[in-house]
This record gives structure tokens, C-alpha cells and sequence, in this order.
């Protein structure tokens, strides 16, 4: 299909002209920002939750409001994942590697304002990735079979590398729990329970939201207790709040890289911004100059998800709009509303309703910009929060992790789950084993496994699929790269190893 | 002692007093909660939410949906069977719960339902791509024969009443297929559209749009008559493989069991109204819900019915396993 600039230029006009549309992607973005940075309240369930108020409105306005709740939503998990350890969505968890350590540093500004401007930059390039090319890369999704998706949750858990901080091993094991988690349920493809022990509870698995909660929020809470008193309040330096153009000039390659990594994996069905965020993570520090600096505290480690989680919204746009096929839960329930709204998206519905498209495209782009504002505006606000008395603040922080792992289904089984999930995390993080590669476990697992499965089922057992060139060359790329992004960070994190015990014995001599 | 006695024996006047008052009071006096098993934006969600859109006019109130997800639906039908007779918590009620004690997955029934009505049942379509070199359902099933285990049918989960319908047809024609199942049918519907699997069994409303633009080509709907919206596609029976009983997706209305009976008649007459209202017919017909009302004493026996059908097509793919 031919783009159709004098269609689109229209849309621009409809929207411009009425402030009404403005004031909705406004609202829906800044409650975005605020469903997003409560744990526990995700863009997918603010959307779910503003769908009754677009009944009865002229379509438009409520599926713009819609996506501003998304795009806000994940912007806004990247401020509390930066604040207080707890991603506010999923898609943050990549975030809080850099942010939460700078924000202890008293930067917490610094980490909000670079968080703004990158998702602004990621997002904007992928709503007009979404614009030009939203057809071609549909049909390019179309192309991922299970052997295919099985090859790319592989190459999404070699990240585990990435986020495994100082001991590679520690890093796997801890990966390795995180599979064994996502057994736990209900299989789809044999319809038998595993691990449930008769618990209707367990049947659908351990919900996402309150094993991500237990992991960081009430985990950092506990911490929060074993040292207060003890350790010095954070002081945040109010004099320079915002980062400085420079920094933020200086990470521009990383931002881009991040966004087109982040529109393409947000556009191929069954992904979405978290297995962007990771990736982008993973990529920044494989490719950086000084790789043993990201987890302590630097703005690429911030540009690089936050970018690419953005981006994706515009890449899981695509197929919802294209073919009628949701690339992730937000664009589900985006889907629904527009069904509700009696639009039913698939092929048809892009060719022959230009006049909702285009102005969807006009929107999204136009939500970005209000995200910037609406962001650095507020970021100064934010900040301050560190600087609160950690007595008062840890207890704050233990109820929004009790009230978001609640609120995810009303479930006070939920609750336990998250508070157990956070005394195990506690544990192990103090006997350094780090999290992160939990979570990313948590996200890929049940991709990897069921997908596995699927495509030995569809080849009758045989395993060479992945690796078959003729009709599988996506799933062999993505294997290559994947063992080629391992061995390369294995042979970094050796040679600095190296140099390290070499500055060891000459200290010691 | 004397002031907690005063406090006790307050407190149950307050109590009596109040229960006094919900019974004069008429039914509904306040907005009802219905629970949606399944999650926002999904088949049922909309369904249930354009069913009950205009609820205000027929009801009085409002009726406000509220998403309890989990457990393949088991969470949220289990919470409407548990919730407080009153009335004011009523539920949307699907497919699962006829399979639930025969997969051996939770201990729910229809019997633990004061039940509505029947609502929708939705056909299955067996559908292949606009490509493929089958032209008819007969086609596919003599190629299947003669090469068994070779053709891919993807399906939306194990167990699942799309895939116990086509394994059913199969089983009587004497076919054997790959059976690929997927997480639901969106990814079923993404893999046929790239080739990925041969065929694909769904609810015939996840194919429409698909088929009006002739990406995928229905081979047959598995239900007893043709479809308004499908009026070239042949039922399964027309098309040579007779089933007495096509396996259906159904979806109905049901309050907690125990609700009296006087509520139960005021909350049947408003949903049925709900159910007539021109908007609902209209807005569900375009989306592809098959409608048909069935009150509680018909809508009971086609539960009862659905239960020992499936039971049969669940020991045929070896997957009965039934809760004691």
C-alpha cells in the first residue's frame, strides 16, 4: 500500500484543529505517567481501565486517550524503577539497573530528565516507523514461526550476560530458577498442570506482577530496614537537576540503535517492550567502550531501555493495526477498544479507514511531544522524593507494593506471593546473586519453552529447524548472533578479569 | 459485661434492622458487578461489555464490568460461584467451565450456578490459507488419510473446544493430524497467516475479517446450520463428516447459587432485555457472535449435555482425567 501524504497531512489538520483531541492525549498521557509509575498498575490495566470512559465519545478521542495511557504508562514505570527499585511496568525493569543506582547517588533528576528525553526520542522514532512503513514490517512478522520465536527468546536470554553483574555463574543460576518458575501452571500445549499441587491459585502460574514486585519493590524494602539508621540519607543535588545537553547529545547513537532494536522486536507479535528494554540493555553495553560501568550508575544505561520500551509501543502498534493481531497485552485491550467502538482492525480496516489511521499515527507522534513537556516538567518534583526520611518513604514504598501486587487481579494470594518472593530475593541478593536474570527468565521463558516444543512438533521432532538456512534463515540469524554476542562479552569480561588479577599481584608484590 | 451485652444486642438490632430493609427494599437499589472471567479486550470481555452497555435502561442500574483473570478463567468463575447471593454480583460464564472437572483442573461446575441464560454460542471454522491446495474439507481429510501425521492443525490449546472439534471430525473420519496447540487463538490465526501451520481450528468470529479479505479460506464451520455471515461455507455434516453434536463455544450468564428467587426473575427479565435491546443484536451480530437465548432450564440442559459430550472427546484425545 502507498503512502498517502495528502491523507496524512489531513489527519494533521483534524487533530491540530481541535483542542478537544489535544486535551485527550494530554489527559490519557498524564494519567499514563501515573498508572505507570504505581507498581502494580501497568499501561495495560490503566487502558483496561479508561476503556468504559470512551464508550459513548466520538471514537477518536477515546482510542487517542488510549494511547496516550500507553505511551505515558511506559515512560511513567521508568520513575518509580528509578526511584525506589520498583519498575512501575514490566518494560522499566531494564531501567532500574542504571537509574536506581543513580538516583542513590542524589542524581535522581539527572537519571528522570535523561529517562524523558530518550523515551521522547524512542517513541517518536518508532510512531513514525509506524507511519511509514507500518504494511511492510506486518508482513515481515508474519514470518515468525515458533522455530523462529524460539531462536529469538534464546538470543533474548543470552542477555543474562548482560545483567548477571559481577559472577556469570551466580547470573545463571539465578536464570535458571527463574525458569523453573514459569512451569509452574497450567501447559497449554499438553492442557496438564505442572507444579500446582491441587492450588487453583497456581493453575494460571505465578502472576508477573507480583513475582516483579516481590523481586525489586518489597526486596529493597527489606534492605531499606537492614540499613536505616545506619547508612546516611540520600542528598539530592537540587542545583542540577536535569541532565545536560551534552550528556544527553552524547548518547544520541545508543538512543537510535535502542529505538529501531525496539520498533522491530515491539512489532513481531508475542513481544513486546520488556524483551525490547532487555535487548537494547544487553546491546548498549555489549557495543560500549566501558561496559564494567553500566549497573553502577550511568545515563546510557538509562538511554538504551528506556528508548527502546518506547519505541516498541509504536512497533506493537503495527500488527494490531495491519492484521488485527496484538503485539502485546496493551495493544489486546487497544484492540478491544476499537472493537467496541465497532472498528475491527485486519487489513481491511488499514486500507479503508484512513481517516482513524492516519490521525492514530498524528496522535501517537503528538503524545510524544506532550510526553517531554508533561516529563521534564515534572521530574524536578519527583526527585525530591529521595530525599525524604527513608523511615517514612520505606514505609510508603511497602504499601504500594502491597496495594499494586493486590490490585492486579484482587487477589490477596498475590500479596503473599510478592512478600515471599521478596524475602527469597532479599536472600540471595545479599548473598549476591543478582535478580535481573530472574525476571528476564521470567519474561522468556514460557516463550522459549512453548515455542520450543511447537516447532519440534511441527517438524516432527527433528531439531536441525533452527538451524536450517533454507526455511528458517530468521531463527539461524538470530542463534549466530546470539552465540556471537556470548562469546564476545565472555572473552571482555575475561580480559578485564584479567588485567584485574594482574593489578592484584602487582599491588600485592 | 452489662455495656458489651447493650453493645451486642445493638448491634444485631442495627443488623435485623438493615436485613429488614434489604428485603422491602426493590431489587436493584445499586449498581451490579459483573465479573468477566477473562481478560479486557478478549472475545468474552467485549461481549459481555456490549451485552450489558444499555443495562441502565432495562435494569435501572448499571451493570459494571470488572476483569478477574487467571487460571484459564477458573478465578473468576470460581469468585462468581462464591460471591454473596444478593444479586448484585452476577458473572459471564464460558466454554471452560463445561471441561474444568473433567480435565481435572478445578472443582467447578454448573451446578454451583444460579443460572441466566445462554447468550452466544459461537461455531468452529477449519480454516487453511487462500493458498493451500485444499479447496474442500474432504480434500484436506483424504490427503490427511492417505499421509497421516504429516498435516499441521493448529488449535488454541490443548483441550480447548476448537481443538476437541477438529479431533473429534478427524476421529470420525479416521485421520491422523499433527496437532500444534498454541496460547490462545490470536497466535493460532498469526501462525496459519504465515504458513507456519497447515491448518488452523478457531471460533469462526477470530476468522472473519480474514475471510473477507481472502487470506484464509474456511474449509468448514463445525455447527448444525450455516452461517448468516459465511452463507458459501458447508457445515462439517454438509461437507461429509456427520457429528449429532457439534462441539460449540458457548457463553452465558449465571449469578452465585442461592440467590432468591423473586431477584433471580427480576435479573433474568432485565438481561433478556439486555439481550433484545436492538444495539446489543446488531453490535454482536457484526462482530460474529452466533446469539441465541436459552432461559435457565434450557440453558442447564445444554450444559448437561455440553459436560458429557466433552467428556467423550476428552477420553478421545486421552486427556479425561475427571476430579473425583
Amino acid at each position: 500500500m502507498e503512502f498517502d501524504f495528502q491523507v496524512f497531512a489531513h489527519a494533521w489538520g483534524t487533530i491540530l484543529s481541535q483542542p478537544m483531541l489535544i486535551f485527550f492525549i494530554f489527559v490519557g498521557v498524564t494519567a499514563g505517567i501515573m498508572v505507570g509509575c504505581l507498581p502494580g498498575l501497568t499501561a495495560t490495566t490503566g487502558c483496561a481501565l479508561l476503556i468504559p470512559f470512551t464508550f459513548g465519545r466520538p471514537p477518536l478521542e477515546g482510542l487517542l486517550m488510549l494511547i496516550g495511557v500507553f505511551v505515558g504508562g511506559i515512560y511513567g514505570g521508568s520513575i518509580s524503577g528509578i526511584l525506589i527499585r520498583t519498575p512501575g511496568t514490566p518494560s522499566a525493569a531494564a531501567t532500574l539497573l542504571d537509574g536506581f543506582p543513580l538516583a542513590q547517588k542524589g542524581q535522581g533528576g539527572r537519571a528522570i530528565g535523561m529517562s524523558t528525553v530518550a523515551s521522547f526520542a524512542g517513541g517518536t522514532i518508532g510512531a513514525l516507523i509506524m507511519t511509514f512503513a507500518s504494511p511492510t514490517i506486518a508482513t515481515f512478522g508474519l514470518r515468525f514461526g515458533p522455530a523462529e520465536f524460539f531462536a529469538l527468546a534464546l538470543f533474548g536470554l543470552s542477555m543474562i550476560v548482560a545483567v548477571s553483574g559481577v559472577s556469570l555463574l551466580k547470573g545463571i543460576i539465578a536464570a535458571l530458577v527463574g525458569l523453573m518458575i514459569t512451569t509452574i501452571g497450567y501447559d497449554p500445549l499438553s492442557a496438564v498442570p505442572r507444579y500446582t499441587f491441587g492450588q487453583m491459585q497456581l493453575l494460571s502460574g505465578l502472576e508477573f506482577i507480583p513475582v516483579l514486585i516481590g523481586l525489586f519493590g518489597i526486596s529493597q524494602v527489606f534492605r531499606n530496614i537492614e540499613k536505616m539508621g545506619i547508612s546516611e540519607q540520600v542528598k539530592t543535588d537540587l542545583t542540577r537537576i536535569l541532565p545536560k545537553f551534552r550528556e544527553i547529545w552524547a548518547t544520541k547513537v545508543i538512543m537510535l540503535k535502542s529505538a529501531l532494536m525496539g520498533t522491530f522486536i515491539g512489532s513481531i507479535p508475542g513481544t513486546g517492550c520488556d524483551i525490547a528494554a532487555f535487548s537494547a540493555y544487553a546491546e548498549a553495553k555489549r557495543s560500549s567502550k566501558h561496559p564494567e560501568k553500566f549497573g553502577t550508575g550511568i545515563l546510557e544505561g538509562i538511554a538504551a531501555p528506556e528508548a527502546a520500551n518506547n519505541a516498541a509501543v509504536g512497533g506493537a502498534m503495527i500488527p494490531m493495526l495491519t492484521l488485527g493481531i496484538p503485539g502485546d497485552a496493551v495493544t489486546a485491550v487497544l484492540l478491544g477498544a476499537l472493537t467496541v467502538h465497532n472498528f475491527q482492525p485486519g487489513p481491511i480496516f488499514f486500507r479503508e479507514n484512513l481517516d482513524i489511521v492516519y490521525p492514530l499515527f498524528a496522535g501517537m507522534i503528538l503524545a510524544q511531544a506532550i510526553l517531554l513537556v508533561v516529563g521534564l516538567s515534572c521530574a524536578r518534583y519527583f526527585a525530591r522524593l529521595v530525599t525524604l526520611d527513608p523511615r517514612m518513604f520505606t514505609a510508603v514504598i511497602f504499601l504500594l507494593c502491597i496495594i499494586g501486587s493486590y490490585a492486579m487481579r484482587f487477589s490477596s494470594f498475590d500479596v503473599f506471593l510478592s512478600l515471599g518472593i521478596g524475602a527469597v530475593a532479599y536472600f540471595m541478593e545479599y548473598y549476591r546473586f543478582p535478580t535481573s536474570p530472574i525476571l528476564l527468565a521470567l519474561i522468556l521463558g514460557p516463550l522459549a519453552e512453548q515455542n520450543l516444543r511447537r516447532a519440534l512438533q511441527i517438524s516432527h521432532g527433528n531439531a536441525l529447524v533452527f538451524i536450517d538456512p533454507v526455511n528458517h534463515p530468521i531463527a539461524l540469524i538470530f542463534i549466530v548472533v546470539a552465540m556471537a554476542a556470548l562469546v564476545s562479552m565472555y572473552l571482555r569480561m575475561r580480559k578485564s578479569r584479567l588485567a584485574e588479577l594482574v593489578r592484584e599481584r602487582e599491588t600485592q608484590n | 459485661m452489662l455495656k458489651k451485652t447493650l453493645l451486642t444486642a445493638a448491634s444485631a438490632a442495627i443488623a435485623f434492622g438493615l436485613t429488614l430493609g434489604g428485603a422491602n427494599a426493590a431489587f436493584p437499589e445499586k449498581d451490579i458487578t459483573l465479573i468477566v472471567p477473562w481478560g479486557a479486550g478478549g472475545g468474552t470481555d467485549v461481549f459481555s461489555r456490549i451485552l450489558v452497555k444499555n443495562a441502565k435502561q432495562h435494569l435501572g442500574v448499571n451493570i459494571n464490568v470488572v476483569n478477574k483473570t487467571g487460571a484459564m478463567g477458573a478465578t473468576g468463575m470460581g469468585e462468581i460461584a462464591q460471591a454473596r447471593p444478593d444479586g448484585y454480583t452476577i458473572g459471564t460464564i464460558t466454554f471452560q467451565l463445561s471441561a474444568y472437572r473433567n480435565q481435572g483442573l478445578a472443582p467447578l461446575s454448573y451446578r454451583d450456578y444460579s443460572l441466566i441464560g445462554l447468550i452466544n454460542q459461537s461455531a468452529g471454522a477449519i480454516s487453511v490459507r487462500t493458498d493451500s491446495q485444499f479447496k474442500d474439507l474432504k480434500s484436506m481429510m483424504d490427503y490427511a488419510k492417505a499421509n497421516p501425521g504429516v498435516l499441521t492443525a493448529g488449535h488454541s490449546g490443548a483441550g480447548g473446544g476448537w481443538h476437541l472439534a477438529l479431533a473429534s471430525a478427524a476421529l470420525k473420519a479416521d485421520v491422523k493430524l499433527n496437532y500444534v496447540p498454541f496460547d490462545g487463538a490470536a497466535p493460532t490465526r498469526t501462525a496459519l497467516l504465515g504458513g507456519h501451520i497447515a491448518i488452523a481450528t478457531s471460533g469462526i468470529d477470530e476468522m472473519i475479517e480474514f475471510y473477507k479479505d481472502k487470506k484464509v479460506r474456511i474449509l468448514a464451520i463445525n455447527a448444525l446450520e450455516r452461517h448468516a455471515l459465511f452463507p458459501d461455507v458447508p457445515t462439517v455434516a454438509e461437507a461429509g463428516y456427520p457429528i449429532e453434536q457439534p462441539i460449540m463455544d458457548w457463553r452465558g450468564l449465571a449469578a452465585p447459587k442461592g440467590v432468591p428467587a423473586d431477584r433471580m426473575k427480576i435479573l433474568i427479565e432485565g438481561i433478556k432485555k439486555c439481550f433484545d435491546d436492538p444495539e446489543f443484536q446488531k453490535a454482536a451480530t457484526e462482530k460474529g457472535f452466533l446469539l441465541t437465548w436459552k432461559g435457565p432450564q434450557d440453558f442447564e440442559k445444554f450444559l448437561d449435555g455440553m459436560e458429557k459430550t466433552l467428556a467423550e472427546s476428552l477420553k478421545a484425545v486421552d486427556l479425561y482425567n475427571p476430579i473425583k
